[in-house]
């Protein structure tokens, strides 16, 4: 800085031209009303917004260390649950345990035992089937009359479950006609009472063909006992030729060779035989319809038993 | 160089240890005449400061009005950073505050005036025919206007600070928020700048 430099600046002297030029410019007076103008803005001013929140305690440092401490539990929590649900092995990620590493740092690491090789469990054993007997030729020996009853109480099985299923299935049908008919449908309480009608009277039927099957058989234990060789129609005929009763093709063969009123009389017969033979297993009930499909169930629940089925034994 | 005009803002105050602490709780506690009261106090100064900135009138009592009114709106915090009694009350100036405000807005202003027009700050002198007695004083005052206002806003703010309201130069760096060697610097350029455009104007600094 010249000596010229500083002069130019220096303070301005009093009484210089360029003090009297600067003291020439004077500020025009303020108005009257400008303090109440003041007052009034301050007063219509809206409050003042609420100062800032104030900045967390700590310095950048804490918040920092903070943040690396959420972060490290959260990572610790992860690990922890990783562990334990088994990741870990899943993914083929080593494991050590806290006394492995314990003892890899203070030297006592024993050698780890050989792993023992890894043997197949045995499957499980299913259990011993009854030894199937063949029934080779004509059954002559108790073991073969045996299986054959054996496989006809298989045979009678399966129906029994085929026919609560059918029975199952009218109903719940009879039941959508009469819904979709505008009818009125059993409640669950009648519903309840038909089913268990039908299972009294099965129970029935199945106690009175029982007795006579077990008759039956006893009497093909005894032939057998005494050296008669037994065939398959000596076991499953005797039943329906007992009954007297042509197969099922041939009635119909016959009933259409008949004149009309010949055929006519035959099927009324039949019918009041059979609603004489349901009157008489379950009195007091309705005779049934022909066909059950057609049935309409009535409010009450009577209807017709499970249709008498002879057995096919 | 004071040139208060107006004679209830020249009312006549002592100020005491704790005043400006009262003041500023008077403030507040939303008292108008608290407000008031201030504005009896620094107002014209303010005004005077603000004028011989932005050389407008109307500019300088926006200028004020609002500094005042950054007041009534900060009044709460600064009650509350020097309660009464305590020793910041001490040290508690109103009248610099409003000060460095009011330097604040006017350098603002004149920054944000300088933007919009694209070119140096617009001399506002009135070119419309005016009776004899304001045309003269209009031209006595027009070197005077033109010197300062030819001034960068912060060499203008230092000049008027220093040179017209008698402030020293530590004040005057409080007011402008400098360090006393950055201000001390600043007014010697700008009374170099000041008499080179006086020479250029026909004057002998």
């Amino acid at each position: 800085m010249s000596v010229n430099d500083k002069d130019q600046g220096a303070p301005i002297r009093p009484g210089s031209p360029l003090a009297r030029a600067l003291g020439d410019y004077t500020p025009p007076p303020l108005p009257p009303g400008f303090a109440e103008r003041v007052l009034a803005a301050a007063e219509s001013r809206p409050a003042p917004l609420p100062g800032l929140r104030r900045p967390a305690r700590g310095g950048r440092g804490w918040r920092m260390g903070r943040r690396i401490a959420i972060g490290v539990a959260s990572i610790g929590a992860l690990a922890t649950a990783a562990a334990a649900t088994g990741l870990l092995g899943r993914l083929d990620l080593p494991l050590p345990s806290a006394g492995t590493v314990w003892a890899s740092l203070s030297g006592t690491a024993v050698a780890a035992p050989a792993p023992t090789p890894s043997v197949p469990r045995p499957a499980p054993v299913a259990p011993a089937a009854p030894a199937t007997v063949a029934i080779a030729g004509p059954i002559d020996t108790p073991e073969e009359l045996a299986e054959a009853f054996r496989r006809v109480d298989a045979v009678r099985k399966g129906r029994r479950d085929e026919r609560s299923q059918l029975i199952d299935q009218r109903i719940a049908s009879e039941i959508e006609r009469r819904r979709a008919a505008g009818l009125p449908v059993p409640t669950a309480e009648q519903e309840a009472r038909l089913r268990q009608r039908i299972e009294e009277a099965r129970t029935r039927r199945e106690q009175f063909l029982d007795e006579r099957v077990k008759m039956r058989r006893e009497e093909l234990e005894r032939r057998v006992e005494s050296g008669e060789a037994l065939t398959r129609e000596t076991i499953l005929r005797p039943l329906r030729e007992d009954s007297g009763t042509p197969e099922p093709r041939e009635r119909i063969e016959r009933l259409r060779r008949m004149p009309p009123e010949e055929r006519r009389a035959l099927i009324e017969e039949w019918r009041q035989r059979r609603a004489g033979r349901l009157g008489g297993t379950a009195p007091g009930s309705a005779p049934a319809p022909a066909t059950p499909a057609q049935t309409d169930l009535p409010p009450t629940g009577t209807v017709g038993a499970e249709p008498a089925v002879p057995p096919q034994e | 160089m004071t040139a208060g005009n107006e004679p209830p803002l020249r009312a006549p105050h002592v100020v005491g240890p704790d005043d400006e602490a009262v003041l500023a709780a008077r403030l507040a506690a939303r008292d108008p005449a608290a407000l008031r009261d201030v504005i009896m106090r620094h107002a014209g100064a303010l005004h005077r400061t603000a004028f011989r900135m932005t050389g407008d009138g109307h500019e300088a009592e926006d200028i004020v009005q609002e500094a005042c009114l950054r007041l009534w709106d900060q009044a709460p915090a600064i009650a509350a950073r020097h309660p009464v009694g305590s020793r910041a009350a001490d040290t508690l100036r109103l009248g610099g505050w409003l000060r460095r405000v009011v330097t604040n807005l006017a350098i603002d202003r004149l920054r944000r005036a300088r933007r919009l027009s694209d070119g140096a700050v617009p001399d506002r002198e009135d070119d419309a025919p005016r009776a004899d007695a304001l045309i003269e004083a209009d031209e006595r005052d027009g070197l005077a206007r033109r010197l300062v206002l030819g001034l960068p806003e912060r060499q203008r703010a230092a000049i008027v600070l220093t040179y017209y309201e008698d402030l020293s130069n530590a004040e005057a760096a409080e007011a402008m928020k400098m360090n006393i060697k950055a201000f001390e610097s600043l007014l010697h350029r700008a009374r170099a700048a000041l008499r080179q455009a006086f020479a250029a104007q026909g004057g002998t600094p």
